[in-house]
């Protein structure tokens, strides 16, 4: 059933929450917003385009320490750092972004081989994803719909919200959604127009434009397969790029992660820690050789990572056209032109 | 009457393709179209029919020079420089990292550049302000009469205000966005050491985990590593995705070297660097 309240009585909706675990929500900061977890509840905004880092770092983040051990001691007494989780709320989501969560979950459960801190975190969040506003144009960078996500999808959310002016409208996707919303006393019953509002706003959010090009996930593999040994071509797409690591680090869909020992004088700390194959050590081997080196080589596998071996090994595209990596890049490279060109070339 | 942006624009079209065709170069480094006109690439020019592509417009804003040091020594290169750039390019001269004889400078007299994320005009705020290429082959242009009317180093005010306790407190803050993506380097002209201290793992200098010391560690470390070789063209900031301001430590520590050691990184081939440099009327300020 849907559920509405009003955007002024968000504090108290988040308060609630707040009282029932770990609220993670967008907050103002000096670059942007990016999703914090809220200590006050006034702090939650939702007039917000999107994020500047994806949410992905409340499932997969930055910083996961594994283990602890002291040096010199016997590996015996190295002590497992245990998962203390509370349930989370994970509120805002877009849901290009609530769509990463699901192609991420690939990588960290569904192969088989399960990441438990992922897989744990996951299970304690309750996902509000958020549609994007209909009446704004959508930015230059993004191009979802390319990849076939509306900007109203539920998909993947456990409650989905749209806004209508001044309301706030939620409707439970899964039964866990449903059963949260159930508990909120604060919200009241939306109305039979606002039901009808709702659906055909999901409807409407299929057609919303973003950049797009035709891109059948076979067609893009197979001919970034082709062209891989094209060398001209991506020294050419890849002239400006300095191999730093924002596209891949404000990526809701890189996973790319290193294991390392710290220490601090006899404390030391096994964690992991995000990587990227835009850096000169990712591929450093022990011997010393490095296979890639070239700034061009480094591009092509970021981008033969999503859309081809990706597309081949788990039949999707690693990308959900969310536009952070074109707007963030330092010298303005741009993936979906990439794209293009590739189908081009 | 300085020129606008779409005269040098044409004529570094012109430039650059008389350049390549008549093989005097092998490559230009200039500006390309990016994604839409706000956000132009740099673009790397190598055939005669490859300068059409070339634009110039109030957002190309990048240091140029961070491309030269890519190519094998002895490449000949044509390179567009704004007046901060062709201070870059002058800092890596005196480093010997690129020679004279292997560069044409393509100086762009331009003023009112503007970041292309926030549109602000950027001039003397995050850059250093000045309106003409320090060094130059072909000025693009015509000369920009005057000087800036703004000091680069007036931004400074309001952190010089703050005393040494507050500005740890500042920087701190300012470290624990930081994501460690690197960007502020891999932007930086003057950032060229392979491997980058950062990366190495024996012996390791910085833990790789986002956290403010190591935060700290790597980027007290670039600062003082481009103390009297940073050249204030302000690329670091522009970089940076969560908006630490590295530009006031760098003027800052650009101040003090010029008022100590009474010269201004990259203004003059026949400099030294100030740090390798030892002159025995040298300022003992530092020791006191």
């Amino acid at each position: 059933m849907l559920k509405k309240t009003t955007i002024d009585k968000l504090p108290d909706l988040a308060a609630h929450l707040m009282e029932q675990g770990t609220l993670l929500a967008p907050v103002q900061e000096a670059a942007g917003f990016n999703f914090q977890v809220i200590a006050d509840a006034k702090q939650v905004d939702l007039n917000f385009h999107n994020t500047v880092l994806s949410p992905k770092a409340a499932f997969f983040p930055q910083m996961e320490d594994f283990v602890r051990y002291q040096t010199g001691k016997s590996i015996l007494e190295a002590v497992p750092v245990e998962l203390n989780l509370k349930p989370t709320f994970l509120f805002g989501v877009r849901p290009c972004d609530v769509k990463s969560f699901t192609i991420m979950d690939i990588h960290f459960s569904g192969t088989g081989l399960v990441d438990p801190y992922w897989q744990k975190r996951r299970q304690a969040a309750t996902i509000f994803g958020y549609a994007f506003d209909l009446d704004q144009p959508a930015q230059a960078e993004e191009f979802y719909k390319t990849l076939g996500i509306g900007a109203a999808d539920p998909d993947g959310s456990d409650v989905f919200m749209i806004r209508k002016g001044g309301d706030l409208l939620l409707k439970g996707v899964t039964l866990k959604g449903e059963k949260l919303l159930t508990q909120l006393s604060l919200l009241t019953a939306a109305s039979a127009d606002e039901e009808k509002y709702f659906e055909d706003y999901i409807i409407r959010g299929r057609d919303f434009k973003t950049r797009f090009t035709f891109l059948a996930d076979k067609n893009i593999a197979k001919k970034l397969e082709d062209i891989f040994h094209d060398s001209d071509f991506w020294m050419k797409v890849s002239g400006a790029c300095l191999s730093c690591g924002v596209c891949t680090f404000v990526c809701p869909n890189c996973y790319c992660f290193d294991i390392c020992d710290e220490t601090l004088f006899s404390q030391g700390i096994r964690r992991r820690v995000w990587d990227a194959c835009m850096f000169t050590d990712f591929t450093l081997e022990a011997s010393g050789h490095n296979p890639r080196t070239q700034v061009f080589q480094k591009l092509r596998q970021k981008i033969k990572h999503k859309y081809s071996y990706h597309v081949r090994k788990y039949g999707v595209i690693s990308c959900v056209g969310c536009g952070r990596c074109t707007k963030h890049c330092p010298v303005n490279i741009d993936i979906f032109s990439i794209v293009e060109e590739a189908m081009k070339a | 009457m300085a020129s606008s942006f779409k005269q040098i624009e044409d004529k570094l079209k012109t430039e650059a393709k008389k350049l390549l065709k008549t093989g005097q170069v092998s490559v230009v480094l200039a500006y390309g179209k990016g994604y839409d006109d706000n956000h132009p690439m740099p673009y790397i020019a190598k055939l005669p029919s490859d300068a059409d592509n070339i634009v110039f417009n109030e957002y190309c804003t990048h240091n140029l020079a961070r491309y030269l040091v890519r190519y094998p020594k002895g490449t000949k290169i044509a390179v567009a420089v704004k007046a901060a750039d062709s201070r870059a390019v002058i800092q890596l001269i005196q480093e010997e990292k690129v020679k004279r004889e292997d560069l044409i400078l393509l100086g762009l007299p331009a003023y009112g550049m503007k970041n292309s994320k926030t549109g602000e005009i950027i001039d003397s705020q995050t850059t250093c302000g000045l309106y003409n290429p320090v060094l130059y082959d072909t000025l693009l242009g015509e000369e920009v009469h005057g000087q800036p009317v703004v000091s680069p180093y007036d931004v400074l005010a309001q952190y010089e205000a703050m005393d040494k306790d507050a500005r740890f407190e500042f920087w701190k803050k300012e470290f624990d966005k930081c994501i460690r993506c690197y960007a502020c380097r891999k932007a930086c002209p003057m950032c060229y050491c392979d491997p980058c201290f950062i990366d190495q793992n024996n012996p390791r200098w910085g833990e790789k985990s986002p956290q403010s010391h190591g935060n700290l560690m790597y980027h007290l470390t670039r600062f003082h590593h481009l103390a009297g070789r940073c050249i204030d063209c302000g690329e670091c900031s522009r970089a940076c995705p969560v908006d630490i301001p590295l530009y006031l430590f760098h003027k800052k520590v650009a101040k003090e070297c010029e008022e100590m050691f009474g010269q201004a990184s990259g203004m003059r081939i026949d400099d030294k660097p100030v740090l390798v440099n030892f002159r025995v009327d040298d300022s003992d300020k530092i020791l006191e």
